[in-house]
């Protein structure tokens, strides 16, 4: 009897909070018709800024889901694609998401600002119709380099990826962390293509890399600038905006597109296929790509924009930047990363050996 | 039927605990059996691919790598954790509310700013080498970043709260009586510690070791910026595979072999401390 | 028993806490860092302050986590103290069970539970926001709760509660009376704990946020791409003056409670 009283008090606890976290739901219902999700990185890569102008002209409330990797975005389109409006992903994943069905097919008659994107970003790998995607965002892989400290060392000048191989270099070079781009590297410094399948290549790229493990100071995907900055090391592998921040920190660091070519990433707008406010998601896609908006967007992203109706709105120092206003024959000779899923778990596992060393 | 009665308390918890983490587990656990396509999409055929994979000597690297990383950061976190939450414990009832909330209070501050701030210290250019040199200690910039020794550290400090914390628990509920009769005994303080004090708070203690040495397998962004990713911990490998690796079932079997490991890990040690009343976490 | 600290434990505890205030104040001294990188110290700015002010996003973030770790924080103290005393009762059997259970939240790597718990939650239709937040993040602490409590209870004395029980009291009068008493230092310490791992989760909060309840470190992780600025640095600094404040408060508090409670 007296257990029983205790267990009734325990249960009434249990079942009270509960209730207080249904209490919670409210705040949590599904969007309301005047508003839009989207999903991609935060911090300010679809800068706030421009996110309110287009609240006030519109009416329309944008909320912003954060995220930290195209991977958490297919997760989360894929569990719920009801929920989501938009998302800015990387070429590759469009190319994944296209495949997999989780797309809606762009109404361009909805979208007169869709002409303001420059063509040369038309018909790329992953939407050779253009139907599902539209470019946002556009950056490379490049070296920054430190040409005093490579000197310094007694290093012949870095103008390729090969040099990166000098052994005065050792523990000097930082690199992004990703398999598919060390990897991507190597085979470019032995002149074959960025996304090589064929193992004997491969094979010759893995003994190259293991070779390369001594010069290698650290791995560091988002802040590789930082060590070129602070003197850790003299040269990196690195996105574009970063070398962007390097330089700006540090003037006499240099960035060196290297001679085999340059990686070369498209972070672009997608529409989910069950998209709750396509009306909503089409005024803005609109909104962003009108040439003023879409030059300060690349300004405060520090990316190159893919509108060429922006290019005249764009700040001098951006337009005589070569890592932002990026060169014709640096367009021409850059891969993106391609269906090398056939052999990414190669990749991977060359490259676990490799840090392993 | 008393017993029946008694149970039906527990039931709930098992219920709740059981939906929330038994469906994941169940998930993770089929998941190691399946493939994938090339687009990285899960295809309903069962393998044992993952696990010959997992089982490869090099992934084994990986697994002895982290559970040495675990086994250091429980080991340091306790030695350096120990004294702590004796003296705490000793202290007088206000000191001790302020000693504990001094412990708790940088886990307000971002794991990932506190890294940084570990970044700016240990840095070349960082704030110890800068005090070093200035002070003439050294001529020329120690190198103390991306090291394994680093990854330890950092992984240490961001969990040698819950080791303080457990130890404080089973110092503070000591029965002082037992101390007393100690020195009434005519025992020093050193032999009353060692005879009395600390086996008494041996469950503090492995209890604390569970809850750091279980995260410490898991971590991964730490190494990542205080190890420079210079090698791999199991943290890192699943975290890859899920993500960039595109290899959800692999990372799975993972998982699953890391579970086993630590259950293992954890029978042998409650089976070497040889206290049946004792339970899977002391 | 003396309660009086040796020279050597006060140099000791000092030492400690200069080592763990170490990397928070250097967060803190890079604050006032004009340059938006931690690599250099280009001078000193309050900038960061001010553009903090103006960031309603970082603001309405720290917002959500508050909400969700003080929940998560009640809700664990309950459920990891109702299962460690539950345990008591229970046969040898049931405890073994429950202890099984407790550990395993700990044991399932966080970003497998987090996949694995969007998938599910969606299927049972669960809305993604405080409530998927709340629930997710119990789930790792409510062990350390139990943990912490459970060591305490350990040594409560069987017969205590025998005598207890021949004294008339009833299980519930002995819970309230002898128990928790006992273990109320215990479900403090815990549930600081639980607050604060909650308000640190990245990864599971990645997984179980809804647009519109971004938490704070989910904000913080997603700058990476694009850099964290020292805004955060400045946003850190506050929440803990903030909370130096509260300790310091409580301190007072505590100095104002009549002697014969010790």
């Amino acid at each position: 009897m007296k257990r029983q009283r205790f267990s009734t008090v325990v249960g009434v606890f249990m079942i009270a909070l509960f209730a207080l976290a249904a209490v919670f739901y409210t705040g949590d219902v599904a969007e309301a018709a005047g508003e839009i999700n989207l999903m991609t990185w935060g911090g300010d890569f679809i800068p706030r800024a421009i996110i309110s102008e287009f609240e006030a002209e519109t009416g329309i409330k944008v909320n912003y889901k954060e995220v930290t990797s195209n991977e958490d975005m297919q997760s989360l389109l894929e569990a719920n694609p009801g929920q989501y409006d938009l998302a800015v992903v990387t070429d590759y994943m469009v190319d994944i998401l296209r495949q997999t069905d989780m797309l809606a097919v762009l109404d361009k008659d909805q979208l007169p600002n869709y002409a303001n994107i420059n063509p040369v970003y038309h018909g790329a790998y992953y939407d050779p119709t253009d139907e599902y995607s539209i470019p946002y965002a556009v950056s490379i892989s490049l070296l920054l380099v430190n040409p005093d400290g490579v000197k310094a060392l007694g290093a012949n000048p870095i103008t390729s990826y090969h040099d990166l191989w000098q052994k005065e270099l050792v523990n000097n070079v930082v690199i992004v962390d990703w398999s598919v781009e060390v990897i991507g590297v190597v085979l470019k410094s032995l002149g074959y293509d960025y996304n090589e399948t064929d193992p004997v290549k491969v094979a010759e790229a893995r003994e190259k890399l293991f070779a390369f493990k001594p010069n290698i100071m650290r791995f560091e995907t988002n802040t590789p600038e930082d060590s070129l900055v602070n003197g850790e090391a003299v040269a990196g592998f690195m996105y574009s905006n970063q070398a962007v921040k390097g330089v700006q920190a540090r003037a006499d660091l240099a960035p060196v597109f290297p001679t085999e070519g340059v990686p070369i990433f498209i972070d672009s707008w997608v529409m989910s296929k069950e998209a709750p406010n396509k009306e909503g998601a089409y005024q803005f896609l609109n909104f962003i790509m009108r040439p003023e908006v879409a030059a300060r967007i690349a300004d405060l992203t520090k990316f190159t924009s893919p509108n060429k109706a922006a290019e005249e709105f764009l700040p001098e120092d951006f337009k005589n930047n070569p890592m932002l206003n990026l060169a014709d024959e640096v367009l021409e000779n850059a891969s993106f990363y391609i269906g090398v899923d056939r052999v990414l778990d190669e990749y991977e596992h060359i490259y676990l050996e490799f840090k392993l060393r | 039927m008393q017993t029946l009665k008694r149970n039906i308390l527990a039931v709930p918890i098992l219920v709740w605990i059981g939906l929330l983490v038994g469906i994941p587990l169940i998930f993770v656990f089929v998941l190691s059996f399946l493939s994938r396509d090339s687009l990285g999409t899960i295809v309903f055929q069962f393998t044992l691919q993952n696990y010959q994979r997992v089982f490869s000597p090099i992934y084994l690297r990986v697994f002895l790598n982290s559970l040495l990383l675990a086994f250091l950061t429980g080991l340091v976190t306790m030695i350096v954790g120990y004294p702590v939450a004796y003296i705490t414990a000793n202290l007088s009832t206000k000191k001790r509310a302020l000693s504990i909330g001094l412990i708790m209070l940088p886990f307000w501050i971002s794991s990932l700013l506190r890294t940084y701030g570990w970044m700016i210290l240990l840095g070349n250019s960082g704030i110890v080498n800068n005090v070093f040199l200035g002070l003439g200690l050294i001529d020329r910039p120690l190198s103390m970043m991306y090291k394994f020794g680093t990854t330890l550290i950092g992984t240490a400090y961001m969990l040698i709260p819950f080791m303080i914390v457990a130890i404080f628990n089973s110092v503070d509920k000591l029965d002082r009586s037992l101390l007393e009769a100690s020195y009434d005994l005519g025992a020093n303080k050193r032999q009353t510690f060692f005879n009395i004090t600390l086996p008494l708070t041996i469950p503090g203690v492995a209890g604390g070791f569970t809850l750091v040495f279980i995260p410490a397998l898991g971590m991964f962004y730490v190494s990542d910026l205080l190890g420079g990713g210079n090698t791999i911990f199991l943290g890192n490998l699943i975290n890859t595979q899920v993500t960039r690796g595109r290899n959800r079932p692999l990372a799975a079997a993972f998982s699953v072999a890391m579970i086993l490991v630590v259950l293992v890990v954890i029978s042998v040690y409650s089976r070497v401390a040889k206290d049946d009343r004792e339970g899977l976490f002391l | 028993m003396t309660r009086k600290t040796s020279r050597f434990s006060s140099f000791y505890l000092s030492l400690f806490f200069v080592i763990l205030y170490l990397p928070v104040l250097s967060v803190i001294l890079y604050s006032f860092n004009a340059s938006p990188s931690t690599a250099q110290w280009t001078g000193f700015t309050l900038d960061w302050y001010r553009v903090l002010f103006q960031d309603r996003v970082i603001v309405e973030a720290f917002r959500v986590s508050m909400q969700v770790a003080l929940v998560t924080a009640v809700l664990s103290a309950i459920l990891g103290t109702a299962s460690a005393v539950i345990s008591m009762w229970v046969t040898e059997r049931m405890k073994k069970a429950i202890q099984g259970m407790m550990i395993l939240p700990l044991l399932v790597p966080e970003v497998a539970l987090g996949i694995a718990l969007l998938i599910f939650f969606n299927a049972l239709r669960l809305p993604f926001g405080h409530v998927t937040l709340v629930l997710s993040h119990s789930l790792f602490c409510v062990p350390y709760v139990y943990v912490m409590v459970q060591l305490r209870l350990k040594e409560i004395d069987r017969s205590i509660l025998e005598s207890a029980r021949d004294l008339g009291a009833t299980t519930w009068q002995m819970i309230r009376t002898v128990i928790l008493p006992l273990v109320t230092p215990s479900i403090i310490t815990a549930s600081l704990l639980a607050l604060a791992m909650s308000l640190d989760d990245v990864i599971i909060s990645t997984y179980m946020s809804g647009p519109r309840t971004t938490t704070l470190p989910v904000h913080i992780f997603s700058m990476m791409r694009v850099g964290v600025t020292p805004k955060v640095n400045a946003l850190c600094t506050l929440i803990l003056l903030g909370m130096f404040f509260v300790v310091g408060l409580s301190q007072l508090f505590n100095k104002k409670q009549p002697k014969e409670e010790i």
